[in-house]
């Protein structure tokens, strides 16, 4: 399977959009739009004496074009650096001086800044992001020093690590060479080496403006006293227009393909298949919903069917699993990955998790497997509900790719509606030859 | 067993309906509970989420694994959760799945721990789950089977990873000759012996109350946690506190190992002797290593190795803490070109904190960061419980929270210096390289 979209110390949310269950309660969530175009999501929690806030900018790796990769990435380093009020990398040490913690996120639809303080300190980050919204000053130093940073986060998270060189070889074959989805995060290694500053800047100033942006605030504050503040530091700050992002309708042409790597470094091999998927947004989206039933069911744990015919019956491997994320801007992907048990072949893999998918196109799922599947997504949205990390992290990804609040409430109902019917029907769509990508994960000839 | 379907989804909505947000909750307020038959737990009664978390763990871990079985523990604590009573894995799987529950046990070097997060609609189903599991484990064959050949797989993998070759190979050296030396996931050879009958025999001899914590934080109060506590543990033998290893001797002479793999980037482990966690100075010491390379981006190490050189993505340096042992460890990773560099100016930033300790102006940041950062991880019933857990398994009392700002704001110049010098002993650092570093060589040589 394709590896998480995010490239930064935080991955993309594992649990598929969440629900209204963070509305359910005495307060609701709210939304409002400042006259700037900002829109503001509160999410009340009195849990402990915490706020999170999450500015998301509308734009992630997938709005660079070939040749001139890593941008997004690279600018969301940057945005640690300093503007006119604050001193160069001070932003984390006044963040950490008020007992608070900071990070950020790039994916492939969008950057995420987030900080997490005591109540009384909102003000104080809402300052401070809103200055480096505007603000922020690179210089040719500070760019050349976190050049190397950046290049080692790669070599940490890529170069050192086979199954995420493979992953990138897959992406270029199913979303097709020089797309936007095919291209990774942190960018390559000669694109990183050459970004200059002219560059970063006009990233920056096309795409960080009020209007492109959702700002979440979850934790122990009011809708009031966030509208309040909101105003106050980003209500001042004029709107530019940002044009309509774009991405590809369509993937790879020449599939299915196979890629593979042997590695000296890898010792146990891994099979996985991928497809190209819809989201919200792009492809038959009408399946949006039974893909996500269809990848639990199919490989969301160890009840589910690949990993019951795979690993619990025949043991011909060690794990199964299947995936889907239904929050992009363009296209997305379903993925099967498995883990072959020591002396099986590939063809026995591919054999079986073939006859796995055609058991289930022509036999149809049961209303049973289907409400197991619901139970269990509907249940992962109540555990995201108890943890004020993912809420923000949940709206951020879809409401920063064309989603909106109406999606995020209906979300519960939608899951609940799917039919098996439905479940079939999208996997029959999505599974094929048509757009597949099989990847192949094996130690390198004669090291073993 | 599986309940109906459409019951099954009523049951999760309606623990979603009848979740209201606490009134206003400040700091968490730790009640402590005494089961009628002597279970003693620390308890968040919190209404704030549909859902109660437990945390627990009884003495004894991977650390005393019997001769010939390493990797007992470890394996054992997984199949705990792979069938028990008259259920087998795919049934007991199936009924966590059908209760939202979720259930896990783990090892660590001188604990066996679990954990269980449910929803509070379905907490009878849960702890009816947790009783089967501590009480009747199975140990079918083939899950056995199953669960070994992923561990040996897992072994395989982490050989590949210089990360997890970097951790072991520091602990095999600092350890040798004590029970910390020995892979808690067990060697190859040991888990091929692992049959049925020694898992049972060691879950038998560590699943005991006698050197049990509890930590429950949710929508629980104290009769009923009580109850079920006593329901879900009662069935186990009261037993004797298992013993603790052996005493460790740390390093007092310096050594660097390298460990070549053929990537491009090397990875970098540095382990001083720590201090334990009850020592007098064990806050001047926390504070110190915040300035040093805690967690945030505002640390020396930081500012040195990430910020100011490009040198590193990620350079931090953290206070572990055993039973029998404590370690001061700094971590980071850089190409193999300039790893040696990279190495050179972390030394040379513990040189210059222990000669000339912390400035009052990092005191000052490293306590109000320290007093406020607590919180900051209090985000989820689970890590509630985990932190209560943490402060069970240390010997502190429940007021722990409310004292320990005083102990923070207590901690002087002088003490942070002391202890620098102290824990900042170049001649008993153990460096650890995994890679293909340039200008890093094993020393003394083997």
């Amino acid at each position: 399977m394709l590896g998480g979209l995010a490239a930064s110390a935080v991955s993309a949310p594992s649990f598929p959009a969440l629900a209204k269950l963070f509305t359910v309660g005495r307060r609701a969530a709210e939304s409002f739009t400042l006259t700037n175009g900002l829109q503001v999501v509160v999410l009340p929690a009195r849990r402990a004496p915490i706020v999170t806030q999450m500015m998301v900018y509308k734009v992630g790796s997938a709005d660079e074009s070939f040749g001139r990769t890593g941008v997004a990435h690279f600018l969301e380093h940057m945005m640690l650096k300093g503007t006119e009020r604050v001193a160069s990398g001070e932003f984390s040490r006044i963040v950490s001086r008020n007992g608070g913690r900071d990070n950020a996120y790039t994916t492939f639809d969008s950057t995420g800044y987030y900080q997490i303080v005591a109540p009384d300190r909102l003000d104080l980050v809402m300052r401070m992001e809103a200055d480096r919204m505007t603000g922020l000053r690179i210089t040719e130093r500070e760019l050349i020093s976190e050049r190397q940073v950046v290049l080692e986060e790669r070599r940490s998270r890529i170069d050192n690590v086979p199954a995420a060189l493979l992953d990138e070889a897959a992406r270029e074959q199913l979303f097709g060479r020089h797309k936007p989805y095919a291209m990774p995060v942190i960018g390559y290694v000669d694109d990183i080496k050459k970004l200059n500053i002219t560059e970063l800047t006009t990233f920056y100033r096309r795409f960080y403006t009020p209007g492109n942006a959702v700002l979440i605030v979850a934790g122990d504050t009011t809708p009031e006293i966030v509208r309040k503040l909101a105003e106050k530091h980003y209500g001042p700050i004029p709107n530019r227009k940002v044009e309509a992002r774009r991405r590809p309708a369509q993937g790879g042409t020449d599939l299915p393909q196979r890629v593979s790597r042997a590695d000296a470094r890898v010792v146990e091999p891994r099979w996985s298949c991928d497809w190209l998927a819809p989201s919200y947004r792009v492809g038959e989206t009408k399946y949006a919903y039974a893909l996500q039933v269809l990848a639990r069911l199919f490989g969301g744990s160890e009840t589910s069917r690949l990993w019951r015919a795979l690993v619990t019956d025949s043991k011909i491997a060690l794990s199964a699993s299947a995936g889907y994320s239904p929050a992009s801007l363009g296209l997305s992907s379903f993925g099967v990955g498995v883990h072959p048990t020591p002396q099986r072949t590939v063809r026995e893999i591919e054999t079986a998790v073939n006859l796995e998918m055609k058991k289930l196109i022509d036999g149809g799922v049961t209303a049973n497997e289907v409400e197991r599947a619901q139970n269990q997504l509907l249940a992962a949205a109540i555990y995201a509900q108890d943890s004020l990390a993912s809420g923000p992290r949940l709206y951020g990804a879809v409401l920063s790719t064309g989603g909106t609040m109406a999606d995020i409430d209906a979300w519960p109902e939608r899951i609940a509606a799917v039919t098996p019917a439905e479940v079939a029907a999208a996997a029959q769509s999505v599974w094929r030859d048509s757009g597949a990508v099989i990847s192949l994960l094996t130690p390198a000839e004669g090291s073993r | 067993m599986t309940p109906g379907l459409r019951r099954g989804a009523a049951m999760v909505l309606a623990a979603v309906l009848a979740w209201l947000p606490a009134a206003g909750a400040g700091a968490i307020e730790i009640k402590e509970v005494t089961t009628p038959l002597g279970i003693k737990a620390w308890l968040v009664e919190d209404k704030s989420a549909p859902v109660v978390a437990l945390s627990f763990s009884f003495a004894g871990g991977t650390a005393s694994d019997p001769a010939g079985q390493s990797g007992v523990t470890d394996l054992m604590a997984t199949l705990l959760t792979d069938g028990a009573g008259t259920l087998d894995a795919q049934a007991f799987r199936r009924r966590q799945e059908d209760a939202a529950a979720s259930l896990g046990f783990g090892a660590s070097l001188d604990r066996l721990s679990g954990t269980l997060r449910v929803i509070s609609a379905n907490r009878d189903e849960g702890f009816e789950l947790l009783r089967l599991a501590l009480t009747q484990p199975r140990f079918d064959p083939d899950m056995v089977e199953q669960r070994r050949a992923q561990a040996i797989a897992r072994l395989n993998q982490a050989d590949q990873r210089p990360q997890a070759v970097a951790g072991r190979t520091l602990m095999t050296t600092l350890f040798a000759g004590h029970p910390y030396a020995a892979d808690p996931e067990g060697t190859r050879e040991d888990l091929k012996m692992l049959s049925p009958a020694l898992l049972k025999r060691r879950a038998a001899a560590l699943l005991e109350r006698s050197g049990l914590i509890v930590s429950a934080v949710g929508d629980i109060g104290e009769a009923e946690l009580a109850r079920r506590l006593d329901r879900a543990f009662g069935g186990l033998g009261v037993g004797t506190v298992q013993p603790l290893p052996q005493e460790w001797k740390p390093p007092t002479k310096p050594r660097t190992i390298v460990v070549e793999r053929p990537v491009p980037q090397s990875t970098v482990l540095m382990a001083l002797p720590g201090i334990a966690r009850d020592d007098p100075d064990w806050y001047a010491a926390v504070i110190m290593n915040h300035v040093l390379g805690g967690r945030g981006q505002q640390s020396r190490l930081f500012h040195e190795v990430r910020e100011k050189r490009g040198l590193a993505y990620g350079v931090s340096s953290g206070l572990r803490t055993y039973k029998r042992a404590a370690l001061l460890v700094i971590s980071t990773a850089s190409a193999n070109e300039r790893v040696a560099e990279a190495i050179r100016i972390v030394r040379t930033e513990l040189a210059h904190l222990r000669t000339d300790g912390v400035t009052e102006q990092e005191l000052a940041d490293a306590k109000t960061y320290l007093s406020g950062a607590l919180a900051l991880s209090l985000d989820s019933s689970g890590s509630v419980a985990g932190l209560m857990h943490s402060l069970q398994i240390d010997g502190l009392s429940p007021d722990h929270l409310v004292r320990r700002e005083a102990l923070i704001a207590a901690v002087k110049l002088d003490s942070v210096r002391r202890v620098a010098r102290r824990l900042l002993r170049d001649e008993a650092m153990t460096t650890v390289v995994v890679g293909k570093p340039v200008g890093v060589i094993s020393e003394p040589k083997e």
